[in-house]
């Protein structure tokens, strides 16, 4: 009987996520009931913390604090919102898509559910950006994501239904494709402010 | 008439044990002065005032050891154990072999003592002066001879991939390192480059960006050519595709260099070259990573018997990303942004940590036991030595990434008067705290080392190096 996760689940997802992997791993979850029952919420968190951060306190980025006009904030929001949702899409295709090669569970809702489970600590965890400061949220968020590939070890293998050993390679290849991912991120970033879209800088 | 048959002599795998161990030595101590030299730049006042504490002496002292040190130690002695057994011969002039080891490891030594000392040829990673550079090339030609001629003598025809990427190392260092290093010495401790100005620079990142071609990457890509088919109990994926990215990756990585000179006083040209050439050359590094990635794919049930498994499968990921960042950061429009930041500094180490250590932690762990005829002492040891590993480099990388974003945007802030607005304190202030993040990383990643060191050092305790024997030729196992 296919079963679903929902963000009522929080609670386990966070803090008895084996449980949670097990649980799914029997099921076969549906990718528009795991995308609205959870994803799309954990999804919200993030863009919304930073939108009442930066409006009550400005970006401290390293010397003093940048305050932007509120249709900035809320244009950096939806843009972090809809990258954010990039994200998540194309790392649960690419995960679905990776799992033929390591004979795992290749369906498109068991990879948004496992995207989604291994990546909530992350938009929970993301209650710092209300406290904007670059270094608070890196104290915060780096040993969360440290976690979060954890899960993703261990997670992946028992929701895949596959070995420890193919799921380790697995999420090897997915940590692999996430640090390019993120470096493209930076990468592309930067040229955008070289061009002139973002802070104002002396190029 | 056939000829009188030569006595079979077991492989010479006593000296891979010495240069193992050397290696293993040599990462724990260059990894600690890394450390220190993190934990300088939270706390500057850490070196006591001494000289030869000094960031700028300790710093060099850290990269020569780990990447001279750690990474040629380690590839001297899988070099050696490999083309034995991809030729089925022992070495040839295993006598030499040994004065390379000593030599080796005394220029290591003394070169660190003397960057303390301050002796200092100002180039980056070719900072030892000109009586190690003599010194240093005479060792590596007899590395050469030795490694040459065993190959030589070989009695399998084909050459195997690995021999050609250890080959190439051996050829490009050589040449490297003799022209980088061409000077006028003026006392014992001094010499002065025979390059004058713009020219010494492109000498230099030719010289700079090739060593992390030719020894940090392709070096490293014998060794996995050879441990990595073995480890997994499966040949290469695509034995094909290993030729054509040998070939594609001596042929691109040579032009790359003057990367490290954007912006600089050199014809522009010769940057625009540098940079087409860096975009090139992640065809061939990504053709070795779906070569290494879908070797081990195939052999899942490995990585239950071998610990040092997981370590492979994790280098080629951050190989991966290693290779890709490397030529995003060549173009110009990122250059601007990344050069001379702290994303160049964990760019390096996504590549040292992450992929160089991690693939010599994983070889070490399936050789060290082979070598001892035993099993590894703790394979649990070797699993919290991965779960350090991984973390401390993830920590590494993510840190400094904040920092170098954060430096970046801070230096090319302008005031109202189109002025720098941020000073060296403010910058340094701001950055204090990505340092400390970095101590930690570094401290986390050295723990791991530590550990492997005590795990290797109670396995080869007391056990004297197992004696493998060529085997024999196909005619004579008809007969």
């Amino acid at each position: 009987m296919p079963r679903s996760v929902t963000v009522l689940q929080l609670g386990d997802i966070l803090f008895r996520p084996s449980r949670v992997f097990a649980r799914l791993a029997e099921s076969e979850p549906d990718p528009t009931r795991v995308f609205f029952g959870l994803t799309f919420w954990l999804i919200l968190l993030p863009p919304l913390f930073t939108y009442f951060g930066t409006s009550s306190h400005g970006w401290l980025l390293g010397v003093e604090p940048i305050i932007l006009p509120d249709e900035i904030v809320v244009a950096v929001s939806i843009g972090y919102f809809v990258l954010l949702m990039f994200g998540f899409v194309t790392t649960a295709l690419v995960s679905a898509w990776m799992a033929r090669t390591y004979n795992a569970e290749d369906s498109l809702g068991m990879s948004f559910a496992l995207v989604s489970i291994v990546g909530a600590p992350l938009a929970v965890g993301s209650i710092v950006h209300l406290y904007p400061h670059a270094f608070a949220n890196v104290i915060v968020l780096v040993p969360i994501l440290i976690w979060t590939v954890y899960l993703l070890y261990r997670g992946l293998p028992v929701m895949l239904r596959t070995g420890p050993e193919r799921g380790m390679l697995m999420a090897s290849a997915l940590v692999g494709y996430l640090l390019v991912a993120w470096v493209s991120l930076i990468g592309i970033t930067v040229v955008l402010w070289g061009l002139g879209l973002g802070p104002d800088m002396g190029i | 008439m056939p000829a009188a048959a030569e006595p079979v002599r077991a492989y010479d795998d006593r000296i891979v044990r010495a240069f193992t161990v050397a290696a293993v030595v040599w990462a724990v101590l260059g990894m600690a002065a890394g450390v220190w030299v993190a934990a300088e730049l939270v706390w500057p006042t850490l070196d006591f005032g001494l000289p030869q504490l000094s960031f700028g002496r300790l710093r060099t002292v850290h990269t020569n050891v780990v990447l001279f040190g750690f990474g040629v130690s380690a590839l001297i002695g899988t070099g050696l154990y490999s083309v034995q057994r991809t030729s089925h011969v022992s070495l040839y002039l295993p006598k030499l072999a040994w004065f390379v080891f000593y030599a080796w490891q005394l220029a290591i030594m003394l070169g660190a003592i003397s960057l303390m000392a301050g002796w200092n040829g100002g180039k980056e990673y070719a900072e030892l002066e000109w009586p190690f550079d003599i010194a240093i090339a005479v060792v590596w030609v007899a590395f050469a001879v030795v490694f040459f001629g065993t190959l030589a003598r070989r009695k399998v025809n084909p050459i195997y991939i690995s021999n050609w990427f250890y080959g190439a190392l051996i050829i490009v260092v050589a040449m490297l390192h003799i022209v980088n290093n061409l000077a006028m010495p003026a006392t014992l401790g001094k010499a002065y480059s025979l390059y004058p100005g713009a020219q010494d620079a492109i000498v230099q990142w030719w010289y700079g960006h090739n060593a992390v071609g030719f020894l940090l990457t392709g070096g490293f890509l014998g060794m996995v050519y050879y441990f990595l088919p073995k480890q997994a109990g499966r040949p290469i994926w695509s034995y094909r595709l290993s030729i054509i990215a040998f070939w594609a990756f001596v042929y691109t990585y040579i032009w790359a260099g003057p990367h490290h000179l954007h912006y600089n006083a050199v014809p522009e040209w010769v940057q625009s070259l540098g940079m087409v050439m860096s975009l090139i050359l992640l065809a061939p590094s990504w053709a070795t990573l779906v070569n290494g990635v879908m070797t081990v794919s195939s052999a899942p049930q490995k990585l239950k018997t071998d610990p040092g498994l997981k370590f492979i499968v994790l280098a080629l990921a951050f190989y991966g990303l290693a290779t890709f960042e490397g030529p995003m950061m060549a173009i110009r429009s990122v250059n601007i942004m990344s050069h001379f930041t702290e994303w160049t500094i964990g760019h390096v180490h996504s590549g040292a940590l992450g992929w160089n250590a991690l693939i010599t932690f994983g070889t070490f762990y399936f050789l060290v036991p082979r070598l001892a005829g035993r099993k590894l002492h703790s394979e649990r040891l070797a699993t919290v030595h991965f779960w350090l590993a991984l973390a401390g480099v993830m920590l590494y990388v993510l840190a400094m990434w904040g920092a170098g974003i954060t430096q970046s945007l801070l230096w090319l802030t302008l005031d109202d008067f189109g002025e720098v607005r941020y000073g060296f304190i403010e910058v340094m202030a701001a950055l204090n705290p990505y340092y400390l993040l970095r101590l930690v990383a570094g401290l986390i990643f050295l723990a791991g080392a530590v550990l492997m060191a005590a795990n290797f050092w109670l396995t080869l305790r007391g056990a004297s190096t197992e004696r493998a024997y060529p085997p024999a030729p196909i005619a004579e196992v008809i007969a």
